[in-house]
């Protein structure tokens, strides 16, 4: 845990920040809001207190209540991992700027985030799936997602009796949700 | 853009498909990205050669649409999915202990890395002390699978130039180690060794005595093997000067591990951002400058050097004690986000879990060095021919079992 | 139901078989024979005015029964040659140490499927291997493999026929790669044009010397100008011709380290995607027998072909004045009393060298031995009394090693790029046989004036 490397991020931006620093074990994790992203990212990477040149991870997450892009980051500046989580996209239109004009290679990185959560990184110029078979309809990651309904659904599946009648409703209440998260207004 | 739109019947490209009988790699629908539309339109002169999912040197069931004009490559596309497992979603219904299992055959010439990553965010999330003995096995189990790994790599890479000898050459050497590893684990390619706060079971006579064996004779027996290529004219000179990437590109296409190195970064995640007991341990981090393809395979010749140096001292420093931690059968970490890395034969592995106080990981992602290194394929391409579309992806080292999770 | 018919539903299976076919062949015999003696006459006199034909005809045929195992004995070399640098074991179930197994592969090609792909050219898709299969023959029919007439069409423009009829097999890997309609096939026959036309340059090229020297391009002539011993070869005095030879007749034969056209890490199996069964059989075969001819070639014009490297001294000539036919009824004692005296002289020693040796043991292993030393006597009477059975001896002993050159450097070397490939033809091995052509010429006239003056 580096508790200046903490301090000089609050400084640096405790305005942007949508939720407290967060250190635990060797990661140090920020919160910040989606449209924040192009500007917080460029900041960490280009200023040389920060020099995060190296993206280590892009990951999606589906909390159950809102979807979260989180990013991680490394650099000799810190002996933490940096974990930037751009906060509360919507479920029904997940939406945030892509980061492929720092990383490029971020680029498949956000077309499997795509792929599997059908979150929008806007800017990516090559959105489109990666794993999945491009006729394919749902987002496999999300937590309202079941395997056999979508059997059901798709195009080569055909149609299931025993799926059909046997596939838990798709209630709320069997969808898993991240304990804390919280519902954002969705933006349309 | 969220749904793609049905393959429809008056496309005038599938009838005319149809009606030549001939397979085009053209997709059956309107293109969904500027990218799709740019690759899929022919300049004049210009054809598709679509390379696997059957193909003898695609390392598995990778498929590569490549846009030529002669023997040159003008672009290429990527197709994944042929080995798609869905190992984060099945790791979502797995309690924490099974998740080890689950990801091993990502990345299936260096399994342990798999276990190692999984096994050290499971333990940040849990708050878990690892035994040093615990620690130590760890080290020198995984370093003989990266050397088992590189061995492989060094093969490929001459079988994808034509050379039929090395790879069999070199499949004596991780042979012996992954009999090795089998005494040890019971297991020869998907281990299943490491387990939250320890590993499996202890190191045993068998395993020491192969090991002792296979030490004394081992930097020999490598030195040996390189000499088949090392030295061989046609080989030294299709690799220099072969797809080269320079430092800053490499950094902003997040190459890790050797590929990185052999730009000239000494980023290695077992310095940069120590786990286990590496610290502990002197080696050095071979780097190299030229970036080539060249570059890249000596660097992995060199790595195998650095690690038998571990596996000696991790021998001559193991301590006694137990080999894992005392832990409940059934695990429920407290909510909370763990981070790690380690560094695998390919470069950064990585696994991020989210955890919701159940016994399952609500959220586990997978970061695997092959799938970031695949997609510079296509930069690292411009320019070249058919014949080094292999040689390149070849030496990027891509596993596709960790390509397509 | 007539009486005939009851019979014949009486009859079993076999006696149905036997009672049709005995017949059959009794009335075959016999027109055979009728027609014999009636035609028999004027087919001798036919034969006897066109004897060149006849015998072109004979020696086009066992010419081309010869590729046949050739083909088998030098897969079954690559096979086990590149197992054993492999560190491997290679062929070892099917005959002694497995070397039946290219000719169960052979059989295996001929039983499989013959699929012509969909869009592919027929006619042209079955020709493709034809092609290139009989050039692979043709080119074999001047090549001098002994003495005394042992070449199937001596002719005193043999060398550019060679070069003349190997040049066409580029016509079949192209007909073979465009008729496929794959693209794979596609690039792997433009390769082979690009490849084998470049390569044909310096090539023949490389040669001239030889001709020059020999002053004549009847192969049998410039064996003949190599006798003596082994410094009277070509090689000690076309050095660097030999090795742009042998470097442009390895890319000719689209053998490694220039076998991009069936490079299978690039483009699957090239010209040959498609082909299955026998016509891929055919491509296959073809390969081999290349290397045997490009092998034979080398050895020809560089290696003094089929002279033995040392000449035998005329004072030591051994003079074998054999004639069987004065031995009478002894030489039908003899070979049938000699076997079995051999074989019993054979076994004792190892019947007594140890208990361990079970009578019936020792009596194979001497069965075999007398077997060795009769094909070893034989063999020593032919190499003795007739040149034909020493040039062959060592026409194939040289041909045969540099085949073995050939597996070496498959199992040693990777693939060369197609760039690096066109350089080297055409930026140093041509200029280099154009520098041997005229080192060469400038040599000879000055040996000449020398001479002269």
């Amino acid at each position: 845990m580096d508790r200046r490397f903490k301090a000089r991020l609050e400084a640096q931006f405790g305005d942007r920040l949508s939720g407290p620093v967060r250190q635990r074990h060797d990661q140090t994790e920020i919160r910040i809001r989606p449209g924040d992203v192009v500007p917080v990212m460029t900041e960490l990477h280009d200023n040389p207190i920060f020099r995060f040149e190296f993206l280590a991870d892009l990951a999606g997450v589906d909390t159950g209540e809102v979807m979260q892009a989180v990013y991680h980051l490394w650099s000799d500046t810190t002996p933490d991992w940096l974990r930037v989580i751009a906060d509360g996209l919507s479920r029904d239109d997940p939406r945030v700027p892509s980061v492929t004009f720092l990383w490029p290679g971020a680029e498949w990185m956000e077309r499997e985030a795509y792929d599997m959560f059908g979150m929008i990184f806007e800017g990516n110029r090559d959105l489109r799936r990666i794993y999945m078979p491009p006729e394919y309809t749902s987002f496999p990651l999300r937590k309202d997602f079941t395997l056999a309904d979508d059997a059901a659904r798709s195009p080569g599946g055909g149609f299931r009796h025993m799926e059909q009648t046997h596939v838990p409703a798709n209630t709320p209440s069997t969808v898993r949700r991240l304990p804390g998260s919280r519902q954002l207004p969705s933006v349309k | 853009m969220t749904t793609a739109q049905r393959p429809s019947a008056d496309d005038p490209r599938i009838l005319l498909d149809q009606e030549a009988g001939v397979f085009e790699p053209v997709p059956p629908y309107p293109p969904r990205t500027e990218r799709e539309a740019e690759f899929y339109t022919l300049g004049d002169g210009q054809l598709f050669l679509n390379m696997g999912p059957q193909h003898p040197s695609t390392h598995g069931v990778l498929r590569v649409v490549l846009k030529i004009d002669g023997e040159n490559v003008v672009d290429l596309d990527p197709v994944l999915g042929y080995l798609h497992r869905g190992v984060e979603k099945l790791a979502e219904n797995a309690d924490y202990h099974q998740v080890i299992s689950q990801v091993d055959p990502l990345e299936y010439v260096s399994s342990l890395f798999n276990e190692w990553g999984a096994v050290l965010s499971f333990e940040k999330l849990l708050d878990v002390e690892v035994p040093r003995r615990a620690e130590y096995i760890r080290v020198l189990s995984a370093e003989l699978n990266r050397i088992a790994s590189h061995a492989l790599f060094m093969g490929w890479m001459a079988l994808d130039l034509g050379g039929l000898t090395p790879i069999l050459w070199s499949f004596i050497e991780r042979d012996e180690i992954v009999e090795m590893l089998a005494s040890l684990t019971g297991q020869r390619m998907l281990f299943n060794y490491f387990r939250i706060g320890g590993v499996n079971g202890d190191l045993n006579h068998d395993f020491m005595s192969r090991l002792g064996n296979w030490m004394s004779r081992a930097s020999e027996q490598i030195e040996a093997n390189q000499g088949l290529l090392n030295e061989n004219e046609i080989f030294v000179r299709r690799m220099r000067g072969l797809g080269p990437i320079d430092t800053k590109t490499a950094l902003r296409m997040c190459f890790t591990g050797p590929n990185l190195r052999a730009t000239g970064v000494p980023f290695d995640i077992r310095r940069a951002h120590p786990y286990s007991v590496y610290p502990e341990l002197d080696f050095d981090i071979p780097t190299r400058v030229e970036g080539d393809c060249l570059a890249r395979y000596l660097l992995r010749v060199d790595e195998v050097k650095q690690s038998l140096r571990i596996i000696d001292q991790c021998l001559h420093q193991m301590p006694d004690g137990p080999v894992i931690a005392k832990l409940p059968r059934l695990l429920r970490p407290r909510p909370g986000r763990a981070y790690s890395a380690v560094e695998s034969p390919r470069g950064q592995y990585a696994t991020y879990v989210v955890s919701d106080g159940t016994d399952q990981p609500f959220r586990m992602r997978i970061h695997d060095p092959s799938y970031i290194h695949l997609q510079s394929v296509g930069l690292l391409m411009q320019g070249n021919l058919i014949a080094d579309t292999m040689a390149i992806m070849a030496s990027l080292d891509p596993i596709m079992g960790g390509v397509d999770k | 139901m007539t009486v005939v018919a009851r019979t014949w539903n009486r009859l079993t299976l076999p006696g149905k078989v036997i009672f049709t076919v005995v017949p059959l062949l009794i009335a075959l015999t016999a027109g055979l024979l009728i027609t014999l003696v009636l035609v028999g006459p004027f087919l001798v006199d036919f034969i006897a005015a066109n004897l060149p034909i006849a015998r072109f005809v004979v020696a086009a045929t066992v010419i081309l029964l010869i590729t046949v195992p050739t083909a088998f004995l030098i897969i079954y070399m690559e096979m086990k040659g590149i197992a054993l640098m492999n560190l491997r074991i290679g062929p070892d179930r099917v005959g002694p140490y497995g070397s039946l197994l290219s000719v169960v592969h052979g059989l295996k090609v001929l039983m499989k499927e013959d699929f012509t792909p969909t869009g592919a050219d027929p006619i042209v898709f079955t020709w493709a291997p034809v092609v290139v299969y009989l050039t692979s023959v043709m080119t074999l029919l001047v090549i001098p493999f002994a003495p005394d007439g042992l070449v199937a069409q001596n002719f005193n423009l043999g060398l550019l026929y060679f070069f003349a009829i190997s040049g066409l097999s580029v016509v079949g890997l192209l007909m073979g790669g465009w008729a496929s309609f794959n693209k794979y096939s596609l690039l792997g026959g433009i390769r082979s044009a690009a490849q084998v036309v470049s390569y044909e340059i310096p090539l023949v090229l490389s040669v001239v010397g030889v001709i020059m020297l020999a002053g004549t391009m009847d192969l049998t002539v410039i064996v003949q100008n190599q006798a003596g011993w082994f410094t009277d070869w070509y090689i000690w005095q076309q050095p660097l011709a030999v090795v742009i030879f042998f470097i442009a007749a390895t890319a000719e034969a689209n053998r490694t380290p220039f076998d991009l056209t069936e490079a299978d890490s690039e483009i699957v199996a090239g010209f040959a995607t498609e082909y299955s069964g026998m016509r891929f059989g055919f491509f296959f075969f073809a390969e081999y027998v290349n290397v045997f001819i490009i092998s034979a070639l080398t050895v020809t014009l560089f290696l003094g072909g089929w002279n033995a490297p040392v000449a035998w001294p005329e004072q030591w000539a051994v003079n074998l004045s054999l004639d069987p036919g004065s031995l009478g009824i002894g030489l039908l004692l003899i070979v049938l009393i000699a076997p079995l005296v051999l074989t019993l002289l054979f076994a004792t020693p190892l019947w007594l060298i140890s208990s361990r040796i079970k009578t019936w043991q020792a009596l194979l292993g001497g069965f075999v031995l007398a077997n060795l030393f009769i094909v070893g006597l034989v063999v020593g009477v032919g190499y003795i009394g007739f040149a034909w059975v020493a040039g062959l001896l060592w026409f194939m002993l040289k041909t045969y090693v540099l085949v073995f050159t050939f597996v070496w450097m498959r199992g040693t070397l990777p693939r060369v790029r197609i760039d690096q490939l066109m350089n080297f033809a055409w930026k140093w091995l041509m200029e280099l046989a154009f520098l041997n052509i005229f080192v060469t010429a400038g040599a000879i006239i000055l040996i000449e004036y020398l001479r002269r003056s």
